[in-house]
């Protein structure tokens, strides 16, 4: 990297400003992925190019290619980093509830909430990455398996001594997944949080029936 | 009057009125099955009329004749698949006289789904998963399309015990997760040969809200039998 960095750092001053380089580039990345969320928000990932990205994030071209390969990589980049805050997020909210069944409440509440509260974030996730081409959708399947794991522990839970599908995850947190996506291409993003007693519930069913899958899911939609 | 390129297999003029209204057919056809091969390969955005007209092997004159534009080609496409899609559906379900359970008639709904799916994974692609980025006609047929979906499945809360504690928006929920499965598989280039042998979940996961599991793992164990995948 030359000195010449300086004017690429947009309203970081130029010269010396007392980030290591690191701190730099991390914030530098964080603006491009920012940037790329906002623009894809505005104009669907097809339609955008790598120089709106770069003059939303007021950061030079070079810039973006010291980060990234391309628009995709770029996108890929901010879905995953999106992906990696869900999680921590959902651990977070799990990890002082020692029972499964509130922890799933805690879970689906967590996600929801912030959904709501970043509809741009929201979108990427849901909407965009599933026209972003064949990488974008494979990540965006993964995520989904990513979650399951949340779910297993409700088989120590079951009466029956019937096996579950191997499947039944997946297929669950997909459904809801799908939903989700198509309250916000619908334009109601905003009250995501009103699918909170429905998504418990749906996500309980398998695990412990639909009468005490709904009695927790209405408990937790009282509160 | 000269030919157009690509227009070799235009019927001269003086034929019966039919034979030209099968040409005629046969290049709406051709124009659309190629939009969606290419939709497929290279999503919406990177299918162009240009790339349309030449491979299905037409004019823009004739491109132009049928669709205004090529959302107007995407639109059809969709429209068409997803109308005689569900026409098929509708009636593997049954219609008001129907005397089967109703279990057996949503197994058929989706058995019969899967398998339109599995035997043309490319116009599947198109219309599955490239529909989110295809405008506001689309998406609203796509919407639609998950309602009727949903409205079969909305009967089963009639064979239920437990239908007041079913969530209310169960039924879209299943209708999304059906669609899930298939979507997995048609990312993966897997709906022709995955498609069919996961028939059975999706059955027995559409059916345990309203039947319960035992009964619904029963069921869909029939359809177990008839996936290739089962035979020995």
């Amino acid at each position: 990297m030359s000195d010449g960095e300086g004017q690429d750092l947009g309203p970081l001053p130029a010269g010396r400003h007392g980030y290591s380089r690191e701190q730099v580039a991390h914030n530098q990345r964080e603006r491009l992925i920012a940037a790329l969320a906002q623009v894809v928000n505005e104009r669907g990932y097809n339609e955008i190019t790598i120089a709106d990205v770069t003059a939303a994030a007021q950061v030079s071209r070079r810039t973006f290619y010291e980060h990234f390969d391309s628009k995709e990589a770029c996108f890929l980049g901010a879905f995953d980093v999106v992906v990696e805050h869900l999680h921590r997020l959902v651990e977070e909210a799990c990890r002082p509830i020692p029972d499964w069944t509130d922890q799933v409440v805690a879970g689906v509440g967590t996600v929801l909430d912030f959904f709501v509260a970043e509809p741009e974030l929201a979108r990427l996730c849901m909407v965009d990455s599933l026209t972003a081409g064949p990488v974008a959708a494979e990540r965006y399947r993964d995520a989904i398996t990513g979650f399951t794991p949340l779910l297993h522990p409700g088989r120590a839970r079951r009466d029956s001594s019937l096996a579950l599908p191997n499947s039944t995850e997946d297929t669950v947190v997909g459904s809801l997944a799908s939903v989700m996506t198509r309250a916000i291409v619908s334009g109601e993003g905003a009250e995501l949080k009103r699918l909170m007693p429905d998504f418990v519930a749906f996500v309980l069913m398998p695990y412990i029936g639909p009468k005490e899958a709904h009695r927790i899911a209405d408990e937790a939609s009282a509160a | 009057m000269r030919a157009l390129p690509g227009e070799s297999r235009r019927v001269p003029a003086g034929s019966k009125p039919l034979a030209r209204k099968d040409a005629a057919l046969e290049q709406r056809r051709r124009i659309l099955r190629v939009t969606a091969d290419l939709i497929a390969k290279r999503g919406y955005g990177g299918t162009t009329t240009e790339l349309i007209v030449r491979r299905a092997r037409v004019g823009y004159g004739t491109f132009y004749k049928f669709f205004a534009s090529k959302e107007a080609a995407f639109l059809a496409l969709f429209d068409e698949t997803f109308e005689t899609t569900g026409a098929v559906i509708a009636a593997a379900y049954g219609g008001e006289g129907d005397g089967r359970p109703w279990a057996e008639r949503i197994g058929a709904a989706i058995r019969t789904f899967y398998a339109a799916i599995a035997s043309d994974p490319q116009l599947w692609r198109a219309c599955l998963v490239e529909a989110l980025t295809a405008g506001p006609e689309v998406l609203g047929r796509y919407e639609s399309s998950i309602r009727e979906l949903a409205g079969l499945l909305r009967r089963g809360r009639e064979e239920s015990a437990d239908a007041a504690v079913l969530p209310k928006a169960l039924e879209e929920t299943l209708a999304g997760g059906i669609v899930w499965i298939a979507y997995q598989r048609l990312v993966a280039g897997e709906a022709a040969t995955e498609l069919p042998a996961l028939l059975p979940e999706a059955i027995q996961f559409s059916l345990s809200p309203y039947l319960g599991e035992r009964e619904a793992a029963a069921f869909a164990a029939r359809y177990a039998a008839e996936s290739p995948a089962a035979s020995p």
